[in-house]
This record gives C-alpha cells, sequence and structure tokens, in this order.
C-alpha cells in the first residue's frame, strides 16, 4: 500500500543548487559563451539592433508610431528573456565543462554568478531607457501603456539578484523537481 | 501661519531661479513636460522605473557564487594565520599499525614463484598463497625467453602514449590475439590494469546517463564511476532480483520526469575482487536485453582462471562474448603480463582511442609485455589442463576451509581467489533482530545510497580484525605459507570492506602441496583466533 504523493503546487520557487563535482567542472576553463558580455562592442550591438529594427519596422507600410515601437519594444524584450533566462546550458566547447552548465541560464553564467556587475547593469539599463524613450516619443493609448510596462517589468523580474539560481514552476508533478537527478 | 507659507514660497521661488540659472535645465524642463503628456499616473510609473534603475547603477558588485566561500580575514588575522604556519612533513610519520605493517612485508629473494625464498627465513617456503599466478604462467621458461629476444629486439620502453609513436605491431598483435581469444570483434589495450576500467567508464558514461552498479564493486570502478559525473542507482551486492527492481524504479523515475532516454548502463564484475563472490552471467544478459541496458563487465580477476580454457565468464557459462557489450579484463592478474584490455564491438574499441582518457594520456605497455601477454594466450588457448588443474586446487582448497568454523568464505566455489573473513559468534536465533542479520532484509535498499539496507548492522571493528589477520598472516609465514590480509584503501572506498585474508590459488602448485599449505592456514587460523 504505498503513500499518496505529495500534490504539488500551483506555483514553486526552487532553488538549483551545486556540486562539488559541478564547482570544479566549472571552473576548470573559462567559459567564452558568458565571457561575450564584457567582450569589446557587446554593449553597442544592443543600441544598433534596436535602432536598425525600428528602421525596418518603420518602413512597413500603414505603421503608426504607437504600434511600430510597441513592437520594437516587445521584440526586443522577448528575444533578450529567450536568451538571457530561458535558455539554459552552453553552445560552444561544451566538451570543455562536461554539462556543468546545463541547470544554468546566461544571465546566471554571467561574471561566475556576480550581482551588479557592469555587464548586468548594462544589459537591465537598455530596456529601462528604450521603455522611457518610447513613452516620450509616443503617447500610447492605455492598452498599448499597460502591454509595454508589463512586458517590462516581465523581463525585470529575472534579472533581480533575488531570482540568481531559481526557477519559478507551474503545477509540476514531481516532487524533485531538478532536471538531472542527483547523487547525494 | 501664512508667514509659514509665505516663508516657503520665497525658498521655493529662490530655488527656482538657481535651477534656471545651471546650464541646460530649459531642456530638462522640456523634455519632462513632453514625456509628463498631461498624464500623472504614467509619469509616476516611470519616475518608479528611473528610481529603480538609478538604485540599481548605484549598488556595488558582490562576489560570484553568493560568496560562499569567502571569509574576510582582518589584517592582524592573517598575520596569526601566517606565523603559526608550519607545513607538514612530505611524508607524515607512520602510526604504530602503519610502521608495524610496513615491518612485516615479506622480502622475497631471487624470482618470485610458488615456492619463494623468503630474506628473513633462508628455509624454502612451502607455498606461496599470496601473488596473483593462477595459471602458473609468471615463471614459464618459454614466455621469459621470448621476453627477452623481444627486450633485445625492440628496447625496454614504448616511448609514447599509444596514440602517438607509442604503439607497436606486437601491441596490435596482442589486441588481435585476444579478440580472437574471447572471440569478440576488437579488442584495446590500456597499460596498468587498475587504469583500465576507470578510463572505460567515462569513456562511455557522461553527465546525465544512468549507470546502475553493484554495491561491491571495486575501488578503480567507484572512482570511474565518480569521474564520470553520471547519475548512479546502486542495488545489493550480487542481488539480481535488486537489481531488477533498481532498473525498474530508474525507469519509473524518468517517466515521472518525462525526461529524454539517455545512455543506461550496468556496472558489475565478473568475480568480485572484494570478497570473491561470482554473478549469474546468463541471468544478467537476459535481464539486460529486457530493460535495454548496456553491460559493462569487469573480469579482472575472472580472464584467464575460469572456463574451459580460461576464456573468462562466458566461457563458463557458455555464453557469446558479443553479448557483453563491453568486456574488461586485466593482463596483470590473468596472463601474468601487465596492463588491461577492453574487448567489444568495433565501435566500441574506436571510441576508446579518442576517448579513454588512459589511452590517450598513457604511455603504452613495454613490447615484452605485450609479447608475453600473447604467448600466455597461446599457452591458454593449448592446454586447458591448466585450468582443470587450478580448479581441483581450489576445490582441494575449499573443503579443508569450509570445515573451519572461525571463519566465514564469502567466495563462489570456483573463484580463484578465496577471501576469509573472521565468522563472528552467531547469536541466538530467538533474537528478532537475527532475521534481519541473517542475510535478507526485510525492506528493499535505497538505490540512491552506496550503503546497504544491513549498513547499519555491520559493527566489526576494523582494527581489531586487522591485527588478528596480520597475526595469522605471520604465523602462517613461520610454519612456511606466505598468504596476505586483502589491502584495502581505509577511508577512500566509498563502502569500507571487512578485513579479510585473501588466497590466491595457484596451479603451479600440485594437489598435495596446496593441501599441506591450505591446512597450515587453518592450523594457524584455528591457533590465532582461538585465543
Amino acid at each position: 500500500l504505498k503513500p499518496r504523493g505529495r500534490s504539488g503546487s500551483i506555483v514553486k520557487v526552487e532553488q538549483i543548487g551545486d556540486r562539488l563535482e559541478e564547482v570544479l567542472d566549472r571552473s576548470a576553463y573559462v567559459n567564452i559563451n558568458a565571457d561575450w558580455v564584457n567582450a569589446k562592442g557587446a554593449w553597442l550591438i544592443h543600441v544598433v539592433l534596436i535602432c536598425v529594427g525600428k528602421l525596418i519596422i518603420d518602413t512597413i507600410p500603414g505603421m503608426t508610431q504607437q504600434v511600430s515601437w510597441t513592437l520594437v519594444n516587445l521584440i526586443y524584450l522577448a528575444l533578450t528573456y529567450l536568451m538571457f533566462h530561458w535558455v539554459t546550458g552552453i553552445p560552444f566547447e561544451n566538451d570543455l565543462h562536461g554539462g556543468a552548465y546545463d541547470d544554468l541560464t546566461l544571465w546566471e553564467q554571467i561574471d561566475d554568478g556576480a550581482q551588479y556587475t557592469p555587464a548586468k547593469k548594462w544589459l537591465l539599463g537598455v530596456p529601462i531607457a528604450l521603455f522611457l524613450a518610447s513613452t516620450h516619443y509616443t503617447n500610447y493609448n492605455p492598452w498599448l501603456f499597460a502591454v509595454n510596462i508589463s512586458a517590462l517589468v516581465f523581463v525585470l523580474i529575472p534579472k533581480l539578484p533575488q531570482l540568481h539560481r531559481r526557477r519559478v514552476r507551474f503545477i509540476h508533478d514531481y516532487a524533485s523537481g531538478v532536471a538531472t537527478p542527483v547523487t547525494p | 501661519m501664512s508667514s509659514t507659507t509665505e516663508s516657503l514660497n520665497a525658498l521655493l521661488a529662490s530655488l527656482g531661479q538657481a535651477f534656471d540659472k545651471i546650464p541646460g535645465s530649459a531642456v530638462l524642463v522640456r523634455y519632462v513636460k513632453s514625456s509628463h503628456q498631461n498624464d500623472p499616473g504614467r509619469t509616476v510609473l516611470e519616475v518608479i522605473l528611473i528610481i529603480f534603475a538609478i538604485f540599481t547603477l548605484l549598488q556595488s558588485r558582490t562576489r560570484g557564487n553568493d560568496g560562499r566561500h569567502f571569509i574576510k580575514f582582518e589584517d592582524k588575522e592573517i598575520d596569526e594565520l601566517v606565523d603559526e604556519w608550519t607545513p607538514e612533513p612530505l611524508a607524515a610519520p607512520l602510526n604504530a599499525f602503519e610502521a608495524s605493517d610496513l615491518a612485516a612485508v615479506p622480502i622475497i629473494v631471487g624470482h618470485n614463484g610458488p615456492k619463494p625464498t623468503l630474506a628473513r627465513q633462508p628455509t624454502k617456503m612451502i607455498a606461496n598463497l599470496a601473488s596473483y599466478n593462477f595459471t602458473g604462467l609468471a615463471g614459464k621458461e618459454v614466455i621469459k625467453e621470448r621476453a627477452i629476444e623481444t627486450l633485445r629486439k625492440y628496447g625496454l620502453g614504448s616511448c609514447g602514449p599509444p596514440g602517438f609513436y607509442g604503439t607497436l605491431d606486437v601491441h596490435m598483435t596482442l589486441e588481435r590475439d585476444i579478440a580472437d581469444f574471447l572471440g569478440t570483434e576488437a579488442a584495446i589495450i590500456y597499460s596498468q590494469g587498475f587504469s583500465t576500467i576507470s578510463s572505460v567508464i567515462p569513456a562511455f558514461c557522461k553527465r546525465g546517463d544512468i549507470i546502475v552498479a553493484d554495491r561491491g564493486v571495486n575501488f578503480t570502478i567507484q572512482k570511474g564511476i565518480q569521474i564520470s559525473r553520471s547519475t548512479v542507482r546502486w542495488y545489493d551486492h550480487n542481488d539480481l532480483k535488486s537489481l531488477e527492481d533498481v532498473l525498474d524504479s530508474v525507469e519509473k523515475e524518468r517517466k515521472k520526469r518525462r525526461g529524454p532516454l539517455t545512455r543506461r548502463f550496468i556496472i558489475t564484475e565478473g568475480i568480485f575482487e572484494k570478497d570473491g563472490a561470482m554473478i549469474d552471467l546468463p541471468k544478467l544478459i537476459e535481464l539486460k536485453y529486457r530493460k535495454k541496458y548496456r553491460l559493462i563487465l569487469d573480469e579482472s580477476i575472472s580472464f584467464g582462471t575460469v572456463g574451459r580454457t580460461g576464456r573468462g565468464l562466458t566461457e563458463l557459462y557458455n555464453v557469446p562474448a558479443t553479448k557483453v557489450d563491453i568486456l574488461i579484463g586485466s593482463m596483470a592478474n590473468g596472463l601474468c603480463a601487465a596492463g588491461g584490455f577492453c574487448a567489444g564491438s568495433q565501435h566500441v574499441i574506436d571510441h576508446q582511442q579518442i576517448n579513454g582518457p588512459s589511452f590517450v594520456y598513457s604511455a603504452s605497455m613495454p613490447a615484452l609485455l605485450a609479447v608475453s601477454a600473447s604467448e600466455g594466450i597461446d599457452i591458454l588457448r593449448s592446454s586447458p589442463s591448466i585450468l582443470t588443474k587450478l580448479q581441483q586446487n581450489i576445490r582441494v582448497a575449499r573443503t579443508i576451509l569450509d570445515e573451519l568454523d572461525c571463519i566465514s568464505v564469502p567466495s563462489h566455489p570456483a573463484s580463484p581467489i578465496i577471501h576469509l573473513h573472521i565468522r563472528k559468534p552467531t547469536p541466538t536465533l530467538l533474537h528478532p533482530s537475527s532475521a534481519v542479520s541473517a542475510g535478507h532484509s526485510l525492506k528493499p535498499s535505497n538505490p540512491t545510497s552506496v550503503l546497504p539496507r544491513e549498513a547499519v548492522n555491520w559493527d566489526w571493528d576494523t582494527d581489531a580484525e586487522e591485527r588478528a589477520l596480520q597475526q595469522v598472516v605471520e604465523e602462517a609465514l613461520r610454519r612456511g605459507v606466505m598468504i596476505t590480509r586483502a589491502k584495502r584503501l581505509r577511508g577512500q572506498e566509498m563502502v569500507e570492506a571487512r578485513p579479510s585474508i585473501k588466497l590466491a590459488l595457484t596451479s603451479e602448485l600440485s594437489t598435495d602441496e596446496v593441501k599441506k599449505a591450505v591446512k597450515v592456514v587453518a592450523q594457524a587460523l584455528k591457533d590465532v583466533l582461538r585465543k
């Protein structure tokens, strides 16, 4: 007679922990997948891509300024969220680290997990500056304003240091939710 | 009241004038006016955002990994720590037991063999039951002559890893010989027996793969599993029912997690080096095919010692060696040469030529040892009488040892290494705990823990038993039989092994000599342990 398993909560925040072997495998080589945010031109490229994107979107016939700025905002937020906070693991030089980064997003890999580094400050400032510029240059109707600001807040949440190495899970069944089962 | 408001107004007016004097203030005022757009609600939200951004920009940088391992020392504390530091000696002084252990190691004069001469006792020994010389290949003249020929032709060392000018034609001949002997597609040689399986496991098992291993596997396999970073689940020692339960639980775990199908391996030994138990190979193979796992079988002890011509467990159970995915053996133990090998399909071997750490980074074995191993295989192939003699000797030894009631023998009757544990006085059968300690646990053990459920009942005194067994060894040495305790790395293995005496039988001694020697051992055991 097996006891009934614990029912999962609707929303659960769980911490990604570290085993000694993972720390060792991470510190063996430099992680080029996370170091590029400190390289030359990595900051300016955000501005360049946003301007280019705005220009391209403006060429679509029948585009109003409100919709154009909203689109630029939303596409930038979506792509940066996907890149920094959704995908985990590393695409390049995977063999050097042997899967030690498989549970970490790019944001958590930057600067070995230090908070408030220059790169992170820049990456947090750019969406805010983009939003403020967009509200300055157009007059949003209330709906678009709401959409924009909620998207911005949604993307700012995982950048907070309180959410470092924490995952918010919705309606998960299993008791131990970490992706790879760990041995004690 | 009016005077305070008047003075407040005057203050604000003077502030406004001062502000207007700052260059660029008009731009700022214009920007804020056009941003505000007569909507105070939005402006409040934007101001909150700006304050948050400025707050974040002003924070100072923290340490990586939450600064968990960083302790901030004061200068005075640093000075104190530096002053009181003394370097540890290069060689730590031995404690009393270690020192006596070192002094008790026998020194052999001349060459080792079934009847060596010791430095301490000039009279010849009756028997050597300590060295691994199962099929007597260690002293064969044929092998010695061929080795000397090879030494004259190739020199001693091979001067390089196998992938970098270290492979000689004799190595390739040996690999072919091993593959032919066992009946697999191909084989690959490693230059040290210890590092063979601890290289093979990480070559195939990576982080995220599942390994189901026996709790009694030897130290090398434990190290290999640790290096591989795979997920390990343990099953009870030599218990196929427990293995099946663990395989089922792994599958259930994976289904619950809805994870992808990863590579899965079962790792076990043919004859366990820890206690001499032998596995049931046909059942294990049937289980692995049913549950779709790959089998890594470590035949370090059983290769060259069991089976009609010494091919190992596959010959003994009449199972084709191609059914075992990765078969590892030791030429140091079985063929009295050096090193180890891994046999399997061509893909398995090709993968190891690039990905086996010991193959890539260690030097290949000297040519003369490769030739000795090849000769050893020829001898085994052509004279199965050696194996029958070995099995006869084992049987004779076991009949004498099984009669003793001061020791228990966990080894399989056909195993060439015989472990002797000190038998504890059995508890009265009325005691309820005896049901558990009788060997069959009531609940299944936890697969994630390397210790079995009975580990809480393990209460042997390691030091006392080691000392008692060392006395037995010295007593037997005085009477002319060289035996040894099983030497373990205390504190380094995942599961501490019970202290034991490890007898290694050999076919070089005649049955009468074995009988005499084992009787001496039995007498020594009785004399020391009865006290």
